[in-house]
């Protein structure tokens, strides 16, 4: 009897521990699109490499609005301010801080002038497929359901030449048409606090974390299963922020340095000389029979997170999802490769790789994964010889590096 | 130690658990929802196989319209096949996406904790938090759930390590005891 009670007690502590450690995530991640080879290679490239969602980085080339319509009853957002115009000019703030965290991280193109100056609009349901990126705080959505704080709904396109309502024309793969905020209005027990507003609204969520993780989808990423990025999916608690609040010196200062180095990798500066740095290899298993039999080609282990940690500081400078590659014409091969790159160069690093556990199907993954390949059951007419399946995830290895050659 | 005993010592051992955890976790898209909480603000609870999938416009936006042939029910009332309504999908060239929103394909298996209001498709209930997907062992037969918000591991810059949890590789009669525990629980 005592070992079955011991038996449960270990359920349930491991019931426990497992909801208090439970996270959708990955490493620093990209929402990622095949193009549709499909097209005519003028409008799709011709590879069936799989490219990354993202923005136009040019001046001006992102527009942003958000609806002033704000739920009243009870109020969602919390301001310091109560003033119905001081109330509005908070919360732009908020919005215009958490956009200047992007643009402020060094060795990138995304910049202030990126960005043209923030507007509003009285509109309440500002937020839909038209080409405008929008952010709403009271606009009902049917996707929403309790537990829902908020989300980003990313428009892409796999060809050129399409556009969403006045979007521009898409004229590179992955461009993004449209990107939408949306804060869920209809939850009572729950509010949104301006960092002016936080200290004395403890249970409330910080608006600016918030928005400064919907911004980073919005620009591309997917999540990453690194703790102190602000693209992991958790927020800090009720009351408190991610990182530390922005500053004039340290624009940048709620991010990690995983999503810092992401954005380097997502919007390169070809004038940086600093991030340059690259760290790539294999993930093999020691026994080969190891690797899935079904979908044949797979050489390597896939679903691997990666983590360089910089050893002088310790801080974590980038990480990926590895276990794959692509050259074109493509598809992707399901080869154990990763890369790290974006890295300051001049610094010693150590690798750390850790295999996605517990889930078997790839289709639960965030969009990093499970865009990596179409074919001709997914996409009827798709080329079979630039067609891929997506292996199962590799979910049980030990994980030990060696240098290479 | 007494029958009585141990079962109280459990559920204080349980229920500090949830105390602690209602202190600690949160999302930024998505606030945590315990396993209880799951059980309780769920309109059904039901063992689901995917049967087909469509993406479709509407209300200006692109859904995906997933079919389950409806294998167990759990909690609440279900026809035979549910359709579930969730944000995003491909339509044409146009790929919208959101990061949490669960995708299934024909042919998968899940618990799947459904939320909805009247005349209005099911959702699934906080999204990755609500889905429970199936796997079994092709050796062995044997069947385990996965909550597809404990898929990945985290790594904590502190500790220089990968930590793992959630609900994951649970052994099917072992979630629907969980799941029959919190059921006959009174709502919180």
């Amino acid at each position: 009897m005592n070992m079955c009670v011991n038996r449960i007690c270990s359920i349930t502590l491991a019931v426990f521990y497992g909801i208090w450690f439970a996270a959708i995530a990955q490493a620093y991640s990209f929402d990622m699109i095949v193009p549709d080879v499909r097209q005519p290679l003028a409008l799709s490239g011709g590879s069936a490499c799989p490219v990354h969602a993202h923005q136009l980085t040019a001046a001006g080339s992102i527009a942003v609005r958000w609806s002033t319509a704000q739920n009243a009853n009870p109020v969602t957002i919390l301001t310091l301010d109560q003033t119905a115009s001081g109330r509005l000019t908070e919360i732009e703030q908020a919005i215009t801080q958490s956009l200047a965290v992007w643009t402020g991280v060094s060795g990138t193109t995304l910049v202030p002038a990126t960005f043209t100056p923030l507007t509003r609009t009285a509109t309440q349901n500002a937020c839909g497929p038209d080409g405008l990126n929008s952010i709403c705080f009271d606009q009902a959505d049917m996707a929403f359901t309790p537990g829902v704080l908020a989300f980003t709904r990313v428009i892409t396109t796999d060809r050129l030449g399409v556009q969403v309502g006045s979007s521009a024309v898409a004229t590179q793969l992955g461009q993004i048409l449209d990107a939408d905020i949306y804060f869920n209005p209809s939850d009572s027990n729950t509010t949104y606090a301006t960092p002016q507003a936080l200290a004395a609204n403890p249970k409330a969520y910080d608006l600016e974390s918030l928005l400064t993780h919907e911004l980073g989808h919005s620009l591309g990423f997917s999540h990453s299963a690194v703790w102190s990025a602000i693209m992991f999916p958790f927020a800090p608690t009720p009351g408190t922020f991610s990182g530390m609040r922005p500053t004039t010196l340290r624009p940048d200062a709620p991010l990690g340095e995983d999503d810092r180095t992401g954005l380097r990798v997502l919007y390169p500066d070809p004038a940086d000389v600093v991030h340059r740095g690259l760290i790539s290899g294999h993930i093999f298993p020691a026994n080969p029979l190891a690797l899935p039999a079904l979908p044949p080609g797979v050489t390597g282990v896939f679903g691997a997170q990666v983590v360089a940690v910089d050893a002088a500081s310790g801080a974590v400078v980038g990480a990926t999802l590895g276990g794959w590659s692509c050259t074109a014409p493509g598809p992707t091969q399901f080869d154990g490769t990763y890369e790290i790159a974006g890295l300051p160069v001049g610094h010693s690093y150590t690798v750390y790789s850790e295999a996605l556990n517990g889930a078997v199907d790839p289709s639960q993954f965030d969009n990093g994964i499970v865009s990596l390949c179409r074919n001709t059951v997914s996409d009827p007419g798709w080329p079979p010889l630039q067609g891929c399946v997506v292996p199962a995830v590799n979910t049980s290895f030990t994980a030990r590096t060696r240098p290479g050659p | 130690m007494s029958f009585v005993q141990r079962r109280r010592f459990l559920w204080i051992l349980f229920l500090t658990g949830l105390a602690l955890l209602a202190i600690a976790a949160n999302a930024t898209t998505l606030s945590r929802l315990r396993f209880e909480e799951l059980v309780h603000q769920a309109t059904a609870v039901a063992r689901l196989r995917c049967t087909g999938v469509q993406s479709l416009w509407q209300d200006r936006e692109i859904w995906t319209e997933t079919r389950f042939e409806t294998v167990e029910v759990n909690k609440g009332l279900l026809p035979g096949v549910v359709t579930v309504r969730m944000l995003g999908g491909s339509i044409g060239n146009l790929h919208s996406r959101i990061d949490g929103v669960p995708a299934f394909h024909p042919g998968e298996e899940a618990y799947l904790f459904l939320w909805g209001r009247e005349g209005e498709p099911f959702r699934v209930l906080g999204w990755s938090q609500g889905t429970f997907r199936i796997t079994r062992d092709p050796r062995t037969g044997v069947e385990r759930v996965t909550q597809d918000s404990a898929a990945a591991p985290i790594f904590d810059p502190l500790t220089r390590q990968f930590r793992h949890g959630g609900i994951r590789n649970l052994l099917v009669s072992i979630f629907q005891l969980k799941l029959r525990e919190a059921l006959e629980e009174k709502a919180p």
